[in-house]
């Protein structure tokens, strides 16, 4: 609480001070003012795709372009005034980065960045091929009178961006971006739309960058490709928010801050040099300070991201609340339940090996089916299928009555198939009570109930007095309870559990039985992949054994251990004369 | 039909200095999993290089193919060792920080290039000729450039499947714990790896000089051009950059014959873009998940 308080009066008074200095400072003063916080902007723009959601883009200055030459036209053609053309620049950016996002997003890592780099060439050789855009000479048009109004309103949009991010950042949607930017996979399996959130985030982005563009289009009064889509504008920011520290919300604003001040004085003293120096502090700051100024302060504890909401104030005052005392199983249990999960024929190959063969698997509401097989029988590949991060080739899925077309992962979670992975799969950056609010936001919209199934189910795994830590301050144990809290924050009806217990103490195995018993007294459906089978066997109702992709048993516990098949399945086969040859 | 067969003939032809271009790149990445964004730039600084051996020393750009390479392998040396190697952190976050610091590099190396060469176009005359096959003129300078580049990859082809040290670099571009634990100094081979990849740059650079005119600012425009040859034909599969750097060389002479030189230059951009989309693994095998 402290923090925000400060963080708003920080920024309140910047804006106060630049305010008056670009109302009372010389023109030039106003240009170099409207210039820093054009750069800011369009800092705090890329900042939303490459740190939050963690593509980086060598061509956001497409966006940039494309806003300035829209607002121009705006304002040319359709004699718009200029907040409407920037209105509209804005507009028609997400317009177009909606396509866009949905084709270049599909591209990961460098292939993103070097692919938004030639979106950014293509968009500037179209541009300079058409003529209502005055083609490679470019076009004039009425600029803004008074530098100093521009430099007033230039300083307020890039104040309210900054204040946007710091909201988002607070927000479910901040939330998500940074789940995603950790790890896509185990968002989706925490029910996060990777995909719609990605996209808003890319549109998020380039409307920004078409109000800086825009923006700059209104007070220069003259447009050309090569400046509009210029490479040192994409570098500038890169260094900007690389500098400040990247994925934060000040550090667009310090990094700019730092970074516009020297690129103004080089470029005044040294216009030559400038962009070695540019590009040297680059790589430098790659090199030698990868976090920023940001990781700087915030290992000393200042301005350090605060975590989004917080459990209810009820429930960590009364932390030793038992899991016993839980409320009643939201879903009755019949006394032979239909089956919520049937599996039939699944199967799977890559290249030439047969990972899944024809696998049947049944899981009744309030049991839990154990999986045991030797490594590589297909145990994850199989959960793989069931939760949709594989497509199977064989073989249907009827959950919960009915068939299961072929969805993501993130749709089956919501649904109510949730999982673990084998090895766990945490969001570095997300604290403990961060990763279970992911998981019942996707399930609850209302932010309340949201806080208090979190809480619930925190206390529950007896991590709640932990919820303000990191997963990596947590021994291995308990991230893996906290993984299982993830996946139960989303009610499961089928929960999928792949070797959740290895690594845990007896103390972490007795409060994840417990809270097993009661995710079934509730009616869940638990299939749980377990090597350490005495881990399991308390629980199970049944064992089912796969080896080299197919069932080989199934039954009761007790009789498949003593089946003949699995002891060789495990132990192998005494060969004749094997122990001679040894000897 | 003569105009097609002659223009496939070029294509064919370029797809040879493409391939001595993308085998470099291959090489790093391959090697590291590191992008170098300033390929392109040491492509330029090659060909300038070869410029300025050519304008002061009269040097002739096949004699200047091997110095500009050697000079180009140094810098790459420098590279690594200076920038590149101390960036130890790994996985998601060691990519983007090698390639923040491989972006910041492109722009010291054009920026630099600038300061000595200005920013006009230079070009080298060479063999100015043509060779007069039938019915079809093929200009002398392509077909020598060709022939060189052709040649200057196949010898390190032989060199990486042949010698115990090229062996080294192919085993640490499968697995670098694999190749350590074989008693690899992996160091040592990320430094020859990086470096010879940039001498390949330099040497293409050399070369390329010869047949379209080079400013300081082409660097960014090569480096997607090399990574389109990277993405098309699969990471470290050989005969798939064969073939991609044959498909850009007559994707590029045909676009630019029919549509311009403008569009040529944003045809080879969509093409990039379409096969990252369509075919993330290359055009051959299931090669280099990225």
């Amino acid at each position: 609480m402290r923090d925000r308080v400060i963080e708003a009066i920080l920024l309140g008074a910047l804006v106060v001070l630049a305010l008056v200095i670009a109302r009372s400072g010389s023109a030039y003063v106003a240009q170099t003012l409207f210039n820093a916080a054009l750069a800011i902007l369009l800092a705090i723009g890329w900042n939303v795709i490459g740190g939050f959601t963690g593509y980086v883009s060598f061509g956001q200055v497409s966006f940039f372009g494309l806003g300035a030459y829209i607002a121009a036209l705006a304002t040319m053609r359709l004699a718009l005034p200029w907040p409407a053309a920037i209105g509209v620049a804005a507009l028609g950016a997400v317009i177009l980065a909606l396509p866009l996002g949905l084709i270049m997003l599909r591209l990961s890592g460098i292939f993103f960045a070097l692919g938004m780099f030639g979106l950014a060439r293509i968009l500037q050789i179209s541009v300079s091929a058409m003529r209502a855009t005055g083609g490679p000479m470019g076009m004039s048009f009425d600029a803004a009178e008074d530098p100093h109004i521009c430099a007033a309103v230039m300083l307020l949009v890039a104040a309210a961006a900054l204040a946007g991010t710091w909201l988002m950042l607070r927000s479910r949607f901040g939330l998500r971006l940074l789940a995603i930017r950790d790890d896509a996979v185990a968002a989706s399996a925490a029910g996060v739309h990777v995909w719609s959130v990605k996209v808003l985030a890319f549109c998020l982005s380039a409307a920004l960058a078409a109000v800086g563009g825009a923006l700059y289009a209104w007070n220069l009064g003259y447009l050309d490709p090569s400046s509009a889509f210029n490479g040192t504008i994409e570098l500038q920011s890169v260094l900007m928010v690389t500098a400040g520290g990247i994925g934060t919300v000040w550090g667009p604003l310090v990094g700019g801050a730092i970074v516009s001040g020297l690129s103004t004085f080089l470029w005044a003293r040294f216009p030559m040099e400038q962009q070695i120096v540019l590009g040297g502090l680059t790589m430098l700051i790659a090199v030698a300070m990868p976090g920023g100024v940001m990781a700087a302060l915030a290992r000393g504890g200042v301005l350090r991201r605060a975590p989004i909401w917080a459990p209810p104030p009820a429930a960590t005052a009364a932390p030793a609340a038992k899991a016993t005392a839980a409320p009643a199983p939201t879903r009755p249990r019949p006394d032979r339940p239909a089956p919520v999960l049937r599996c039939a024929g699944l199967g799977i190959r890559f290249g030439g090996v047969v990972a899944v063969d024809a696998v049947d698997l049944v899981a009744y509401p309030g049991e839990l089916l154990a999986i045991i097989g030797p490594n590589g029988a297909g145990k994850s590949t199989l959960f793989n299928l069931i939760s949709g991060f594989a497509r199977p080739a064989t073989g249907e899925i009827v959950f919960d009555g009915k068939r299961l077309p072929r969805l993501r992962p993130e749709r089956l979670a919501r649904a109510g198939i949730a999982r673990t992975f084998q090895t766990s799969r945490l969001f570095p950056s997300l604290t403990v009570w961060e990763t279970v609010l992911l998981a019942a936001l996707s399930l609850h919209r209302n932010r309340r109930r949201a806080r208090t199934e979190a809480a619930r189910i925190l206390a529950e795994v007896g991590l709640l007095a932990h919820w303000r830590e990191v997963p990596e301050a947590l021994p291995p144990g308990r991230q893996r309870l906290l993984e299982i809290a993830r996946a139960l924050a989303l009610q499961p009806k089928v929960l999928l559990l792949d070797e959740a217990m290895a690594g845990m103490s007896a103390e972490e195995i007795a409060r994840v039985h417990a809270a097993l018993r009661h995710a079934m007294e509730g009616g869940s459906a638990v299939v749980a992949i377990e090597h350490v089978l005495p881990a399991i066997a308390p629980l199970a109702a049944r064992v089912q054994v796969l080896d080299f992709g197919a069932t080989i048993a199934a039954g009761h516990p007790h009789a498949v251990l003593n089946d003949p098949a699995v002891i060789t399945a495990y132990l192998g086969v005494e060969m004749e004369g094997a122990t001679d040859a040894a000897a | 039909m003569l105009t097609v067969i002659t223009l496939a003939i070029l294509g064919l032809l370029w797809g040879g200095v493409y391939l001595l271009m993308a085998t470099g790149l291959n090489l790093i990445y391959g090697v590291m999993k590191v992008v170098n964004l300033a390929h392109g730039d040491f492509i330029v600084l090659g060909g300038l290089l070869a410029f300025s051996l050519f304008a002061e020393a009269g040097l002739n750009p096949l004699a200047a193919f091997p110095i500009a390479a050697l000079i180009l392998f140094g810098i790459g040396a420098g590279v690594q060792f200076g920038l590149l190697e101390p960036i130890t952190a790994a996985g998601s976050e060691g990519e983007l920080r090698s390639l923040l610091a491989t972006f910041g590099l492109s722009y010291v190396v054009a920026n630099a290039s600038f300061l000595v060469w200005g920013s006009q176009f230079q070009s080298v005359p060479f063999l100015e000729g043509a060779v007069q096959a039938g019915p079809i003129a093929i200009p002398a300078g392509l077909l020598a450039a060709s022939l060189a580049a052709f040649a200057a990859t196949l010898l390190i082809h032989l060199w990486l499947t042949t010698t115990i040290t090229g062996k080294s670099l192919h085993a640490t571009a499968q697995s670098a714990l694999g190749a350590a634990s074989c008693g690899i100094d992996v160091r040592r081979v990320r430094l020859l790896a990086f470096a010879l990849g940039s001498a390949m740059a330099g040497g293409a650079g050399a070369l390329v000089i010869t047949l379209i005119p080079f400013q300081t600012s082409t660097g960014g425009e090569l480096t997607v051009h090399a990574f389109t040859l990277i993405a098309l034909g699969g990471l470290g599969n050989y005969a798939g950059a064969w073939l991609a750097a044959e498909l850009l060389g007559l994707t590029e002479v045909f676009a630019q014959f029919y549509l311009g030189s403008n569009a040529a230059a944003a045809v080879i951009y969509v093409v990039f873009i379409a096969v990252l989309v369509v075919r993330p693994q290359g055009l051959l095998g299931q090669a280099g998940r990225v």
